[in-house]
């Protein structure tokens, strides 16, 4: 690296737009989030069942999701779909990639709380008069939360990070797409990614100060 | 005592002032080893043989070059955001990957005069309604992020602004699946590469859609910035190559039509 000088002001000057990258990788993965753990929530549901048939498709998403790289789920999600007509837009198939794995891993997070939650809760909102939905999802779900807050959080820095595989799928908004082509014009590859790692490291470190705050809200006794 | 000392400086400066001395173009010559960086998945100028083997307009150019530097030549593969850290990490002494000549690249890499120039059309689906370059303004279009013709491409699309979008793709081969799954309608790729894609029958109805109307992508072979005794020489190569008539061999080996010119009118070099 003797030979190399760096020019750090060019880079500067480039940070308002990797900014703006960092707000769509910021987007990409809250919503993926958002609709990982909606689905996890039912896919944990439906593997603690006992019909094989709610249990066998949760299975295979999970089986599928956990076992396979995430840059694979995305680029069917673009690729795969396409070759069978469905067109998701690099966006779209980067969002439905990462929520697609989320909510295999989070299913497994969440199903591992659901049993450190003593059986007796539910019965105790039964015998209180609530249907076995209303129970499960006044009295169970909020402890499964909070038992499964902090791997949950894991799994949100590691949607963060997976954002930057949208490139294999012709993403250019996120932040890895504007560094690419931001070091494709100039040339000026160690500053701009040095730069991305940081943005990187302060997005995941924000996301996780700010689920701090959350839990501290929603989450005391 | 005193003049011991000075005398083991001297000699301790002379030796470690030595290895200094000597340039890129010595070091080069010194292992008596080239390394060069090819871009393997950009046939014809550098792809990869039913054995594996590195094959390409490239390749040959880093062959001849070697051979005219008396040493043996290396091919490294190198993709094409890989470049520049290839440059500067010390894997390889020159690239010889189709690296257009921006001034904006030129603030970091050292660029040679052109060794080649691409046109570039208008790739489309025959069924896609698109016959002109303009007329991809309303549509989505895609190429390899980081190229030439893609960043003007991105470019235009930006300006137009009426409604049409690019995608950055990371090899070729994704370019022409989406291309030919219908997830983008159209590509801009040099008319080397899409006169193979029609002929070569792997993809079923694509066209070509006429020029694009940028200027010829002038590229050079790329080294360190300060290596000034490389880049002299490499320039020299250069001029050797079309002066003997061996550029023109290499392009009716690789390609066909007569080779581009490789000189601007009414401007050095």
């Amino acid at each position: 690296m003797g030979n190399y000088t760096f020019q750090w002001r060019q880079a500067l000057r480039a940070l308002p737009q990797m900014l703006d990258g960092a707000l769509v990788t910021m987007q990409i993965a809250i919503l993926s989030m958002l609709i990982g753990v909606t689905i996890a929530v039912f896919l944990a549901v439906m593997r603690n069942s006992k019909s094989r048939w709610l249990r066998a498709p949760a299975t295979a998403w999970v089986e599928v999701a956990r076992n396979t790289p995430a840059l694979f789920q995305i680029y069917m999600a673009h690729f795969g779909l396409g070759s069978f007509g469905i067109y998701l837009s690099p966006y779209v198939a980067l969002l439905a990639g990462i929520a697609f794995n989320n909510a295999g891993y989070l299913c497994e997070t969440f199903r591992g709380s659901l049993r450190a939650i003593p059986s007796t809760q539910l019965r105790a909102g039964r015998s209180l008069g609530m249907g076995p939905a209303t129970a499960f999802r006044l009295i169970v779900m909020p402890q499964m939360f909070r038992i499964a807050f902090l791997p949950t959080m894991n799994q949100m820095v590691w949607a963060i990070l997976m954002t930057s595989l949208g490139v294999t799928v012709g993403m250019s908004t996120d932040l890895t797409g504007v560094t690419q082509d931001l070091n494709a014009r100039s040339f000026r590859t160690f500053e701009f990614f040095a730069l991305a790692a940081l943005i990187y490291y302060l997005i995941t470190k924000v996301v996780m100060l700010g689920a701090r705050l959350l839990a501290w809200r929603l989450f005391r006794y | 005592m005193k003049f011991r000392h000075f005398a083991g400086g001297l000699i301790a400066a002379t030796i470690a002032a030595g290895p200094a001395l000597a340039d890129k173009l010595d070091d080069i010559i010194a292992s008596g080893k080239l390394r060069c960086s090819v871009v393997l998945d950009f046939p014809p100028m550098g792809s990869r043989d039913a054995d594996n083997n590195p094959i390409g307009f490239d390749v040959d150019y880093c062959n001849d070059l070697a051979a005219a530097l008396g040493v043996d030549a290396e091919i490294v593969e190198t993709p094409f955001p890989d470049r520049i850290p290839a440059l500067v990490s010390g894997r390889v002494d020159v690239g010889v990957a189709s690296t257009s000549d921006t001034l904006e690249r030129a603030r970091t890499a050292g660029f040679t005069i052109p060794y080649f120039a691409f046109t570039n059309v208008v790739l489309t689906k025959e069924d896609s309604g698109i016959d002109s370059y303009e007329s991809l303004a309303e549509h989505t279009v895609g190429s390899v992020a980081g190229t030439y013709e893609g960043i003007q491409l991105e470019d235009d699309i930006k300006a137009w602004d009426k409604g049409g979008s690019f995608r950055p793709y990371q090899s070729q081969a994704d370019v022409f699946l989406a291309l030919a799954q219908g997830q983008i309608d159209a590509t801009v790729v040099t008319s080397t590469v899409a006169s193979s894609i029609v002929s070569g029958g792997k993809y079923e109805g694509l066209t070509i859609a006429g020029d694009a109307p940028y200027l010829p992508d002038y590229v050079g072979l790329i080294a360190l910035r300060q290596e000034y005794g490389l880049l002299n020489y490499l320039d020299l190569f250069i001029n050797q190559q079309v002066r003997t008539g061996r550029y023109e061999e290499l392009y009716a080996k690789w390609l066909s039509g007569p080779a581009p010119d490789l000189t601007i009118d009414k401007a050095y070099r």
